[in-house]
Order: structure tokens, then sequence, then C-alpha cells
């Protein structure tokens, strides 16, 4: 899983050698932007499934044929299942809010995702309205302090633009 | 190749939750730099450790730079102080990352097998790594011996925390450990 720390250890190990200041110094940067990651990891976690349900609602509001018979959102089933897909991409988001950095995201999110949705003839443009709307709900200080909102805004931008 | 944080991610992926243990992370990143410095006292003083360790195991056991034994000649000897340089460079990254994964997989992974057929004496090398399991304690608390190291006395610098990192200290000896219970 590549983060900060796991890059510095692969190029220092490349290079047969022990972790110089240099290094150390970039796992620090990393540390110290860690906090608000983690806050907002934090508070993600607490809210997942009120996150999850506004946006997946969001979508579907601006995208009503979906509930058409034979569309993605037709059944129970279905509902159910695209429920569950952005409660997948919000939990991949506080994954790598964890991490510092898209490594979560890349390897179980996006790897292979156009791919699948061309396989099932699932449209993307739901899946953006949906992140975007959790894009613009978040607000600071009420949900998370302002840094911790921009980390989080940052991985959820992230995720649309593999989308898009 | 995980560390503290992918290795909370991974954990939690395998029953399709969300990281709980925030807590546990937020000590991680709140004792960070007391992990840097440790990492560090290690780096800084790796040759001196390494050449100490095979030189105090040598000590203990004259045979092996007698002919046959094997740290003769200089080509084996040398091989050695590689071997000892390695091992103690992937526990280094192992405390950098708060995870033993790079250890087991870059560097345990075969070792045993690999030192079976080589015939390097298992014995030996485990003393060796029980030495420099020694010294990075006393690094990582700088507290280097004053008998032992006499006229080469070095330490780091003042001490910092009154617990003298105790818990860094049971994390780097636990990835010594692992390497003597892979190679015994």
């Amino acid at each position: 899983m590549k983060s900060v720390v796991t890059t510095v250890i692969a190029s220092a190990d490349a290079a047969g050698r022990f972790p110089t200041t240099s290094d150390l110094e970039s796992v620090q940067g990393s540390i110290q932007r860690a906090t608000a990651r983690l806050e907002a990891a934090e508070k993600l976690a607490g809210n997942i499934d009120a996150v999850a349900t506004e946006a997946y609602n969001a979508c579907i509001k601006k995208y009503p044929y979906l509930n058409n018979a034979g569309e993605a959102n037709s059944t129970d089933t279905f509902k159910s299942k695209c429920a569950r897909d952005i409660k997948h991409y919000m939990r991949l988001i506080q994954y790598s809010l964890v991490v510092g950095g898209t490594g979560p995201l890349d390897e179980w999110g996006i790897a292979g995702q156009r791919e699948v949705y061309r396989a099932l003839s699932l449209p993307t443009a739901p899946y953006v309205e949906a992140l975007s709307f959790a894009r613009n709900r978040g607000c600071a200080p009420r949900d998370m302090s302002p840094q911790a909102l921009t980390e989080y805004n940052a991985l959820l931008d992230y995720a649309i633009n593999s989308l898009s | 190749m995980l560390d503290a944080f992918s290795r909370a991610v991974v954990a939690a992926d395998a029953s399709t939750s969300t990281v709980s243990d925030i807590a546990g992370l937020k000590k991680f990143v709140a004792e960070g730099n007391k992990r840097l410095d440790a990492v560090n006292a290690i780096a800084s003083n790796a040759s001196c450790m390494v050449s100490d360790a095979v030189a105090g195991m040598i000590c203990e056991n004259q045979g092996l730079i007698q002919a046959g034994g094997n740290c003769y000649p200089n080509r084996r000897m040398a091989a050695c102080l590689r071997d000892a340089e390695i091992i103690l460079r992937y526990v280094t990254y192992a405390l950098l990352a708060g995870d033993a994964s790079v250890l087991d997989d870059r560097c345990l992974n075969g070792l045993k097998e690999t030192y079976a057929a080589l015939g390097v004496p298992t014995t030996s090398t485990v003393r060796a790594v029980q030495i420099m399991k020694a010294q990075a304690a006393a690094h990582i608390q700088d507290n280097p011996s004053e008998a032992f190291a006499g006229a080469k006395l070095r330490k780091m610098g003042t001490i910092v925390t009154e617990d003298r990192c105790a818990s860094l200290v049971a994390e780097a000896s636990s990835y010594f450990d692992r390497v003597i219970s892979a190679l015994s």
C-alpha cells in the first residue's frame, strides 16, 4: 500500500542505505499533516451512513429516470446496491485519509472501475453527482476543522475526477 | 509493504468497515518525533553496531575465524558484516514504518533456508542479532554503557523523555526477536 512512509522505505531499500535525514524529514512532513487527516477520518467514520445516504438521495433526485423499470435503481435490490456503492466510495475515502495518500482509492476503487461499470452498463454520472453532493455538503467548522475539510474534499475531488 | 496506517486500513477492509482505531493512530502521530529520533539513533550508529556485533560474536566463538570457520577467510567475514548490516537495515525500516511487513517480506522470507543451504551457523547469527538488539535498545534509550564503550562512548543528546522511549525500545526489540525466531 503506497504511502509516504512506504515510498521512502522503498527508495532507501532500492539504494541499499539506511534512512537518511532527508528521508526522516519527508516522513515527519507526512506526520505533521496527519492530525488533520485523522480528524477528518474520525468524523467521517462516525457519520458514514448519514453521509452516504444523503449523497445517494441527492443523485436519485437529480436523475429520477433511474427509478424507471429496467434502470439501475428500479428494484429494492438495485436500490440497496446503489446505496452500498456510494458507501463503498466513502469508506475508501476514509481509508485514504488514514493512509495519507490515494492508495486505497486507487487499488480498491479506481482500478478496473470503468470496465466494471461498462460491463454492468451503469452510468457514471449519478456517481459523480452523489460524490459532488458530498463534496459541497461538508462545512467547516460545523463538521470538522478547515484543514481536515480540505483533506477530505481533495479526496472526494480525486474520486470524482476518476469517474468523469 | 505496509506501515502502521495501511495496516489499520487492510484490517478494516477485511470486514468492510471503516477504520475505528483512530486513537491508536493519533498516538502514533503524537509520538512520531520520538520514532524518527529512534530511527536516527540506529542509522547514525549503524556501522559501529554492525562491526561490534560481529566482533562480539567472534570473540565468544574464536573457531569462526580459524581456518575452516565460517568467518574465514576475509571474503566470508565481509559477507558476514554485510548480512548483519542488511538485517539491521530492515529492522530500521520496520521501526520507521511501525509495522513488520517490510522486514518479513524483504528480509526474513526464505532467509533461514538460504542460510541452511550456504551452511551459515544459526546459533552464531542469532548471537550477532541479539547483540544488535541490546545495542539498539541502548541507542534508543541513549544510555550506552560507559563500561563497555570506554573512550568510544557516544551519546545522541540529552534525555528528552522520562521513560527513555520505553515503548519504542520494546517495539524495536520485538523486530529483533522476529529475526531471531525466523532464523531458529
